[in-house]
């Protein structure tokens, strides 16, 4: 329950920093090149943008021990404070893998993770990070975040920035604790393989 | 054989019949033509050269002319023909070869031996007679003897020859 | 000088044919399989590069989906395995440039763009590159296209590999061939090349005791030999014998030619008995009968005296029958004597002669101009003699007798004849006219013994000539004589025939 809140709470909070800070931004040069961008400029694919499409694309690359049969959704969750919005939802949009059609949804605990297939933790729920990974330790999941560190604490794919370009690492003992292997060709454009837990 | 005058013509003929033929004609051509007849070659050669049964004869005396015919039986007319020719007492006698055979090389070879002459047989008799007639006549009166007759004596006997 | 093309000898034909059957199998081989080949050479070189552009695009799939053309990058650039690709591309979905890989950069530029195609997969080729296209799907999304470029090089490679080893392969079994030529040509072209080389000094030497050599085991070139051997075994035998018949033939020749020789000289010997033996009665019947007559002429009385000169004129006729036969036989013995002789003197000389003993007769003499001819003078008088006093003899009835001599043109040949209107005779019997003893008239009409023409037809077969007549009863006849141009050649010995007229 505290928890719960907590996390809500900080979630919260934490898209209404972004904004803030959004605004700012608009009227900074500055740019932090850590700090994503959530509207396009000049043309561009967003950062969040391409998070999204590589979130869609993950699933194509990971063999699922709980073979993707047609019929039911892929579901990709987003825990915490969505920071697609509806990006995301474009994203997905006609995708499936596997013939199941790609589902976006958006959980606010970890329970209703059950039925995820890959699930994005925002950073609004970084403090949680632990349990949220040790709960979901035995659901198969693909565990992705832009949280620093994530790989280092766990999680299996977390997107950094790179001369502008959004990349990822990848965590392969996390991700076969999960029962997930993952392809080669996904390793391979991953900035950085990590195999230690 | 009793002496006989001396002849004026040897005849050297075998067959009698001719013989005979011979005589009558040379009768008929002179009546006393006296004839020697000899039968064969031996008698021939016997008497022209005084041998055999003719010993006796007389050497001086030698018929005027032979009438040699050359079918002969023992030796052979061309035989005597040679052997009067080449002995040198008879080689003068005038030898008339009177023959039925024409053959050209009986006439050559008869010269060539030393034939005077060289008469073939007419068979015709009359041709005969006249043929021997002119033979007498040429060899007794025309042509000079080789040896000439001695002197006849004045008895004749008018013996012939058998 | 070199041998016409037919004339090689069998050894060289057999190589020759062995090695062009052989060259001709390979070649004709070899160029099936390699436009077969070269067929199917291009549908895979397209199978290959497809196979590799799939291989690139699947390997590129995560690079593009995360836009990492580096990576992309990396998976083409292993293509440089691929000898003969010259450059690869990825693009994007909407054809732009992704990823490059060139393996001459500046001889080869990737294209920037690559219109998005319609199907899987196209390819075209060009004079010399591959170019195909080939849309990169990943689990049925499709995700970009990759291009690759290759280089048609590997047909040519191939091309010249297969005619290197083509060429190789030929030359081979060219000398396989040549080398199997020579090895069987000791069993089938050497045997055959002994065996014409035999038959050559066979047929140059005509030695028939040389035999083939059998050095084969060929079943048709063993019997061929056997056969050639057994031919000339036959040879010889023939030869042999011909040689032995001729020899013996030889030798009967010879004693034939002594046979008829000793009958010729028997001939000769009975000529002359004839002509001694014969005639010695004869001469003694006439003797004795006239001897006869004369001595037993009061005695005689005209029947015996006419009796007697009857058997007189027997022994005559007889006499003149030996004569006329010894003159037949002598004619058929004799040897021509041959000259050019000018017949009309020889004619006019011989009625000169005859004119004598025809006395008072009345006798048109037409000699007419004769040709020149090559004979024997004396043996023509002799025909002349004869038929001109035949003439005289039939024509006695006749005042005048008309006798003519000349010729006539006849066929190309140059006929005499002698013509008088005496009695002639009947054509009927024309065919006895030159019989020994054949006689056409009674003798009590006219005299002959009936050899004469016999004598005359002699003369003039051996000359080489015809003689015929023709005739009809009481208006006369004329005698035709051709004198030939091809003389019979003298007979070993003859006895005149006495039955009907003698053959040449």
């Amino acid at each position: 329950m505290k928890r719960r809140f907590q996390i809500r709470h900080r979630a919260a909070w934490r898209a209404c920093v972004r904004r803030l800070c959004s605004l700012a931004l608009i009227f900074s040069l500055a740019a932090i090149p850590a700090r994503p961008q959530t509207t396009p400029v000049d043309g561009k694919p967003t950062e969040y943008e391409v998070e999204a499409a590589y979130l869609s694309n993950f699933g194509r690359f990971v063999e699922w021990p709980r073979p993707v049969a047609a019929g039911e959704n892929f579901d990709l969750c987003v825990l915490g404070q969505d920071p697609f919005g509806p990006l995301l939802d474009s994203a997905l949009k006609g995708e499936s893998i596997g013939g199941d059609s790609l589902v976006a949804r958006r959980i606010t605990s970890v329970e209703n993770a059950r039925s995820c297939r890959v699930l994005f933790i925002s950073r609004s729920s970084e403090g949680h990070l632990a349990e949220i990974l040790q709960e979901v330790r035995l659901l198969n999941l693909l565990t992705v975040s832009d949280i620093a560190g994530f790989t280092r604490r766990g999680g299996i794919i977390e997107f950094v920035l790179q001369e502008k370009k959004v990349r990822f690492e990848i965590n392969i003992a996390a991700a076969k604790r999960a029962g997930l292997t993952l392809s080669s060709q996904l390793l391979k454009i991953a900035t950085s393989v990590r195999r230690t837990p | 054989m009793t002496m006989h005058r001396p002849a004026e013509i040897l005849l050297v003929e075998d067959d009698p019949n001719d013989v005979e033929l011979t005589l009558r004609a040379l009768r008929n051509a002179n009546s006393s033509l006296c004839v020697e007849v000899a039968r064969d070659g031996e008698e021939a050669l016997d008497y022209l050269l005084r041998r055999g049964q003719w010993r006796d004869r007389s050497a001086d005396h030698f018929p005027s002319f032979v009438l040699l015919d050359l079918k002969l039986p023992k030796i052979d007319g061309l035989q005597v023909l040679r052997q009067i020719k080449t002995a040198t007492a008879t080689a003068p006698i005038p030898i008339v070869v009177l023959t039925s055979s024409g053959e050209h090389r009986d006439i050559a070879e008869s010269y060539r031996l030393g034939a005077n002459s060289y008469v073939q047989k007419p068979v015709d008799i009359t041709e005969f007679r006249s043929t021997i007639r002119a033979i007498a006549d040429y060899w007794l009166n025309v042509s000079q003897p080789s040896h000439p007759l001695p002197k006849p004596r004045p008895e004749r006997s008018g013996a012939w020859p058998a | 000088m070199r041998p016409a093309l037919r004339l090689y000898s069998i050894r060289q034909k057999l190589t020759a044919m062995n090695m062009l059957v052989s060259g001709a199998a390979l070649l004709l081989a070899c160029t099936a399989f390699a436009s077969y080949e070269l067929r199917t050479f291009r549908e895979s070189i397209v199978r290959n590069i497809s196979i590799q552009a799939q291989i690139a695009g699947a390997n590129s799939a995560s690079a593009l989906v995360f836009n990492d053309p580096e990576a992309a990058r990396v998976t083409l650039s292993a293509l440089s395995a691929a000898p003969y690709i010259l450059s690869a591309g990825i693009y994007t979905e909407q054809g732009d440039q992704f990823a490059t890989w060139s393996r001459t950069p500046q001889t080869n530029e990737v294209p920037v763009r690559q219109e998005p195609i319609s199907s899987a997969e196209t390819h075209v080729f060009t004079s010399d590159r591959l170019i195909l296209v080939r849309v990169v799907q990943f689990q049925n999304k499709k995700l970009g296209i990759v291009r690759i470029e290759s280089d048609l090089a590997e047909i040519k490679d191939r091309l010249f590999g297969f005619a290197g080893i083509v060429l190789a392969v030929l030359l081979m079994s060219l000398l396989a061939a040549f080398a199997f030529s020579s090895i069987f040509q000791k069993t089938t072209a050497r045997p055959i090349a002994q065996l014409a080389e035999t038959a050559r000094v066979v047929s140059r030497d005509k030695a028939y005791d040389v035999r083939a050599p059998l050095t084969t085991n060929a079943a048709e070139i063993v019997v061929l030999i056997r056969a050639f051997n057994q031919m000339l075994e036959q040879i010889e035998l023939r030869d042999t014998a011909l040689k032995a018949a001729r020899e013996e033939l030889e030798i009967r020749v010879i004693k034939r030619t002594a046979q008829l020789e000793a009958v010729n000289r028997e001939l000769e010997s009975f000529t002359y008995s004839v002509a001694h033996d014969l005639r010695a009665p004869l001469r003694h019947i006439q003797g004795f009968i006239d001897a006869l007559m004369e001595d037993a002429a009061p005695n005689l009385t005209p029947q015996a005296h006419t009796y007697l000169s009857r058997i007189i004129e027997s022994t005559r006729r007889m006499d003149q029958l030996i004569s006329d036969l010894l003159a037949l036989a002598q004619v058929g013995r004799q040897e021509l004597n041959l000259k050019i002789t000018d017949l009309t003197p020889l004619v006019q000389n011989v009625v000169r002669d005859l004119a004598l003993e025809a006395g008072d007769r009345h006798i048109d003499w037409r000699i007419g101009k004769l040709p020149v001819v090559p004979c024997d003078p004396g043996l023509m008088k002799l025909v002349f003699q004869n038929l001109l006093a035949n003439s005289m003899k039939y024509t006695r009835p006749r005042d005048p007798a008309i006798i003519e001599v000349g010729q006539t043109p006849s066929n190309g040949e140059q006929v005499i004849f002698v013509r008088d209107n005496g009695v002639g005779f009947n054509m009927k019997y024309a065919h006895k006219l030159f019989g020994v003893f054949e006689r056409l008239h009674r003798r009590e009409d006219f005299e002959g013994t009936g050899v004469g023409l016999a004598t005359v037809q002699r003369i003039i077969h051996k000359h080489g000539g015809k003689i015929w007549a023709e005739a009809e009863v009481d208006r006369g006849a004329t005698f035709y004589i051709v004198i030939g141009t091809t003389l019979e050649p003298a007979p070993a010995g003859t006895i005149p025939a006495l039955a009907n007229s003698e053959s040449a």
